[in-house]
């Protein structure tokens, strides 16, 4: 049972980049740029505020992103990074496809969910997701499986 | 509410030996946590397992039906996750000598307080600690990280060489392992 919260502070290190993405909620989706658009191989970034403006907070990016119906976007190859102040990737989350909603904020698919911490000790998948932008939450809804690497 | 103190082996989890710092921790085999769903809630800052919780770790195994953990604010370490209903918990000790703890609720709590560090795990909801030796049930069970002790209250002990034989609340403590 040492290793319960050895385990659980690597756990808690790997969701900072949850806590960084929830920061950045209430700021414009970058996905709504290309919302009316056929983009391929694109990548969008978003910056700290001031005095780190000149740092990547987060950069998006995928294969492609094509409008749907209702202001929907298809993307494909999401990757989503995540970065502190130091230039330190946090997280990097990758999913082959899902369906974006610029204007609620939500991106959600059926398909498959990964997401890693940026040292690479924690990493979580599953399948079926939807991510609330406005309410700061992340659903996987089947078979989330998590490992974590223990410290040595 | 009476209590003793059950002296368990420090071997419960080898938490001594890691302590010391005598031993060299040798590389460990991933923690694994598998559940039908998960979800993270930001605002509540909580992370929430639930739907056939099993967690894997090369020390002990834990099933759940729901497992919370309450993530800190940053700079924080860890301080509360709570297994919740029909925990299991699956442990070993350094000799190989197994247990089982059983209750509707764990509580794990981590607080430094003057200087003094609490860190403890209280089961509940008809808890129960069934080892080779013997069978430990109470209103509660607080198992003393820090110290590596083992509290009940309103405990019951039963021996597994003589099942009729039962211990009261005055009773010595009881090595386990």
């Amino acid at each position: 049972m040492k290793s319960h919260s050895a385990y659980f502070r690597v756990f808690t290190g790997a969701l900072v980049f949850l806590l960084a993405a929830g920061a950045v909620r209430a700021q414009t989706n970058v996905l709504a740029d290309v919302k009316d658009l056929h983009a391929t191989d694109f990548t969008s970034e978003q910056y700290f505020e001031a005095p780190n403006e000149q740092l990547v907070k987060m950069r998006l990016s995928g294969s492609s992103a094509e409008p749907l119906p209702g202001g929907l976007l298809a993307v494909k190859r999401l990757k989503i990074e995540t970065f502190g102040t130091n230039r330190v990737m946090l997280a990097v989350v990758r999913a082959p496809q899902c369906t974006f909603a610029p204007l609620d904020g939500v991106a959600s698919s059926a398909g498959h969910l990964e997401l890693q911490s940026g040292d690479g000790k924690f990493h979580v998948e599953g399948e079926g997701f939807l991510w609330r932008q406005n309410e700061s939450s992340l659903t996987i809804s089947n078979r989330v499986r998590t490992v974590i690497e223990m410290p040595k | 509410m009476k209590k003793i103190v059950l002296l368990l082996s420090l071997a419960l989890c080898g938490v001594a030996q890691a302590q010391t710092g005598v031993v060299k921790p040798a590389p460990r085999a991933p923690t694994e946590i598998n559940s039908d769903a998960a979800e993270f809630d930001l605002n509540a800052r909580q992370a929430v397992y639930h739907g056939h919780v099993v967690v894997n770790d090369p020390q002990m195994k834990l099933q759940c039906e729901r497992l919370v953990v309450f993530l800190p604010k940053a700079d924080e370490r860890l301080n509360h996750i709570e297994a919740q209903t029909n925990v299991v918990i699956d442990f070993s000790d350094n000799h190989g000598t197994s247990a089982r703890a059983t209750g509707s609720l764990a509580v794990y709590r981590y607080l430094v307080q003057s200087g003094a560090t609490n860190e403890t795990v209280t089961l509940t909801g008809n808890p129960q600690v069934e080892s080779p030796q013997g069978i430990l049930t109470g209103d509660q069970i607080i198992w003393d990280r820090a110290n590596n002790r083992l509290h009940a209250t309103e405990q019951h002990m039963i021996f597994r060489q003589n099942l009729n034989q039962s211990i009261g609340t005055n009773t010595a403590p009881i090595k386990l392992f």
